[in-house]
């Protein structure tokens, strides 16, 4: 009897622990069904987005900015914003088929392959037909063309307008030693060895850098002075990479003389973009390469410090080539993606179409009515939190040329987005481009930190492009 | 039967830990077997393609390049790891300073309770070629000229090799302790009155004790080497990736980077094979179940 009793107590406990440890996971996957189970039965519609950027800086205010969602669309969305591993939660979300009606996305190459694998729904006829998004003034037409697959067919719908890449400069160490902004490599180089040699944060220390980046990202703005474009450029139908070829050398011999006189940061190898950004806001460096918003945020962050500081970031063109062109790095749109298996297509695209209108950028730019900004007369004020938001809830700049921000743009970000909607193109990435990368990255850094000769490494960089079958010529 | 009915509660009780390994563990295994027979899309249809994901991995380059490095980073975890500790554990067995001992014991053992992240973080910033107190310290000492340890490929597997030692010496070291306490002092006294000096005693008592325990720690440090995985993680950069890739490194890029996922599944049972086969000769070679 004390046995059975012993056995009875043991199971039961096995079980109870069982229980438990599937309850807690299988809660969603209930509200899921039940949601489903509703339509029929109440018009009510249901979201569940995962998202990279959009929404509230914290759980408090995601909750409130899910709730202003429901007030302006009447949609009942709940927003998932993973703090980090983006990209492994995705994979992991729609390889486990767990159910999402919208992901957000900023990777044009990631679009590609998820729709290789059968995981997102063709939106062609749905932007077609929607008087919202066909709107040329609400997205341009032309931008369409980047989210289409190779048979034409858009699979995403843009949740911001995406700026690009380019060299930063502080302006007020330009100014202090009667330096005009750089144009060619030769001015470049001029204007980068000042930063090094003369003192431009006078604190009578050698501390200071030239130039930083992190990694190969972005040289762009420099690899322009040779015509070479990053990535894949197709040539007759053929698979080349400008980066390999014989005319990225000199390039490759120019940052390594940057590294052996100590004007180049020596940590660019192993920097990270945080690191990058913190030496050029903490006087360490005079010209990073960064995005076109983050003008705007150097010189928002140091004025927030100090109001009284001489700290000036700007934005200037990549060195010009030898006809005169300016290449410069356009980045990968950021766009919301309708998996096969969303249980809520109709909620989805009645979202899609309130994020690009007025209602849906003033949310996702100044944030939540009464708690970010708040509106009296058609006057916009931000609150203390609104301005600590940067006027950032995923969307910072938009398409929609009907929905003109209540607010100028920070110092700096008007200027650096002209230039890339002069000279801004977006890259190639070819299937292929991952390993292609590794190798690129590989020989490129070790050429410019002087660890090998330019020559040898783009030499032996084509060789293992070439025998991986990377490259075609 | 009479057995399962006399041990009913201790079996009822195994089970929750049965089942976690059933879910956690066997499940998983068996359905990144079958995965690995896939051509795996995440959604629609995944139909079975034979051995086509490990040929693709069997004449990839970047697999047979990843072997390399995980072979050699491998191999010297292996024996720093294995040497260090030992070495450690008998220096501190003849400190005679109780809390010196003690203090030593505790902060030799910090660095293995941190996570990866922490340490990669601390030993970058450490081997800095302009901040780092390494370069300074060579500098200062030696005259040497700043070396860019995790950018040059010659001492990026090296970095490797010294920081997981040091990061897990101490767990090691620690095993090796509880074992020198634990041996026989007649065996010493024995020695001595035979005449054995210091190292004598060492040589041709402690060592030969310690047998058993080497031959668990080798074992398992084998089980791991061809996992490794968060080190390079979080320490490579793209000069140096070529040099220190692993094979956990390509299963994570082509399953989770590039969504292959058959084929990193496929990649993963290349390890597992490979685990058994140096796990099988490590036990053949240590004699591992010879009782001594």
């Amino acid at each position: 009897m004390k046995r059975k009793s012993g056995i009875l107590m043991a199971t039961l406990l096995a079980g109870s622990l069982l229980v438990s440890a599937c309850s807690s996971g299988g809660g969603d996957t209930g509200k899921a069904a039940e949601g489903g189970a509703d339509t029929g039965k109440q018009p009510e519609m249901k979201l569940r987005i995962l998202s990279a950027n959009v929404g509230g800086k914290t759980p408090d205010e995601m909750k409130q900015f899910e709730a202003e969602i429901k007030r302006l669309t009447g949609i009942d969305v709940t927003i998932e914003k993973p703090a980090s591993d983006y990209d492994q939660k995705v994979l992991t979300v729609l390889g486990s088929g767990e159910k999402y009606d919208l992901i957000e996305l900023s990777d044009l190459g990631k679009l590609d392959q998820f729709v290789g694998q059968g995981a997102v729904t063709d939106l062609s006829d749905f932007v077609k037909g929607s008087s919202t998004l066909s709107d040329p003034k609400v997205i341009p037409t032309a931008e369409w063309d980047q989210l289409k697959d190779k048979d034409g067919k858009i699979h995403a719908v843009f949740t911001k307008f995406q700026g690009g890449t380019m060299p930063i400069v502080r302006k007020d160490w330009l100014d202090k030693l009667h330096l005009q902004e750089p144009k060619t490599l030769d001015e470049y180089y001029q204007v980068l060895k000042a930063f090094k040699e003369q003192d431009p944060d006078g604190n009578g220390k050698n501390d200071t850098y030239g130039l930083s980046t992190s990694g190969l990202y972005d040289i762009q703005g420099f690899m322009s002075a040779a015509g070479l474009k990053y990535r894949y450029v197709m040539k007759d139908g053929k698979r080349t990479i400008p980066y390999a070829s014989d005319e990225a050398i000199p390039m490759y011999e120019w940052f390594a003389k940057l590294v052996k006189e100590g004007i180049m940061d020596p940590n660019f190898v192993t920097n990270d973009t945080g690191k990058m950004r913190n030496l050029f806001l903490t006087d360490r460096v005079g010209m990073v390469t960064y995005w076109d918003a983050w003008v705007g945020m150097f010189n928002n962050l140091r004025k927030e410090q100090d109001p009284n500081t001489a700290f000036q970031a700007e934005a200037i063109a990549s060195a010009a080539g030898p006809d005169g062109k300016i290449l410069m790095r356009r980045g990968d749109p950021d766009f919301w993606i309708v998996p096969q298996n969303a249980p809520h297509v109709e909620a989805a695209e009645k979202f899609l179409e309130f994020w690009n209108s007025k209602d849906g950028i003033t949310l996702g730019s100044l944030g939540i009515k009464d708690v970010d900004y708040t509106e009296s007369g058609g006057q916009y004020t931000l609150t203390a939190e609104g301005k600590e938001h940067n006027m950032d809830h995923g969307v910072p700049f938009w398409y929609n040329e009907n929905v003109k921000s209540p607010f100028d743009k920070l110092p700096g970000v008007e200027a650096a987005q002209e230039l890339v909607k002069q000279n801004a193109t977006l890259e190639l990435a070819l299937p292929g481009w991952p390993d292609a990368e590794k190798i690129v990255q590989n020989y490129a850094l070790k050429a410019m930190s002087g660890e090998m000769p330019a020559a040898d490494a783009v030499k032996k960089m084509r060789e293992e492009l070439k025998s991986a079958n990377l490259i075609d010529e | 039967m009479r057995a399962i009915r006399k041990y009913g509660v201790l079996y009822a009780m195994m089970l929750p830990v049965v089942i976690y390994f059933i879910i956690y563990g066997y499940y998983p295994l068996a359905r990144g077997l079958q995965i690995s027979f896939q051509d795996y899309k995440l959604m629609g249809e995944r139909p079975y393609i034979g051995f086509a994901n490990y040929a693709a991995v069997w004449h990839d380059p970047f697999f047979w390049k990843a072997l390399g490095n995980t072979v050699v980073i491998g191999g010297g975890i292996l024996v720093f790891g294995f040497v260090a500790p030992l070495v450690i554990a008998l220096s501190l067995n003849e400190v005679m300073t109780a809390w010196f001992k003690k203090t030593a014991q505790m902060l030799l053992y910090i660095p293995h309770l941190l996570s990866w992240v922490v340490i990669g973080g601390m030993w970058i910033f450490l081997l800095s070629p302009d901040t780092g107190i390494v370069n300074l310290v060579l500098h200062k000492v030696a005259g040497i000229e700043p070396i860019h340890f995790l950018a040059e490929s010659t001492w990026a597997r090296w970095v490797m090799i010294l920081v997981s030692t040091w990061k897990d010496m101490g767990y090691s070291c620690i095993l090796f302790l509880a074992a020198i306490v634990s041996i026989n002092p007649s065996l010493y006294e024995a020695a001595r009155m035979d005449g054995a000096t210091r190292w004598q005693l060492v040589r041709f008592v402690t060592l030969p004790q310690l047998k058993g325990t080497m031959k668990v720690i080798i074992l398992l440090n084998t089980l791991g080497v061809l996992r490794i995985f968060d080190q390079v993680f979080v320490l490579r950069n793209p000069s140096t990736s070529s040099h220190v890739d692993v094979l956990m490194m390509y299963t994570f890029q082509k399953g989770i980077m590039e969504m292959q996922v058959g084929v990193g599944a496929a990649a993963s049972f290349f390890v597992l094979v490979f685990t058994l086969i140096l796990t099988l000769a490590v036990r053949t070679l240590t004699r591992f179940d010879e009782v001594e």
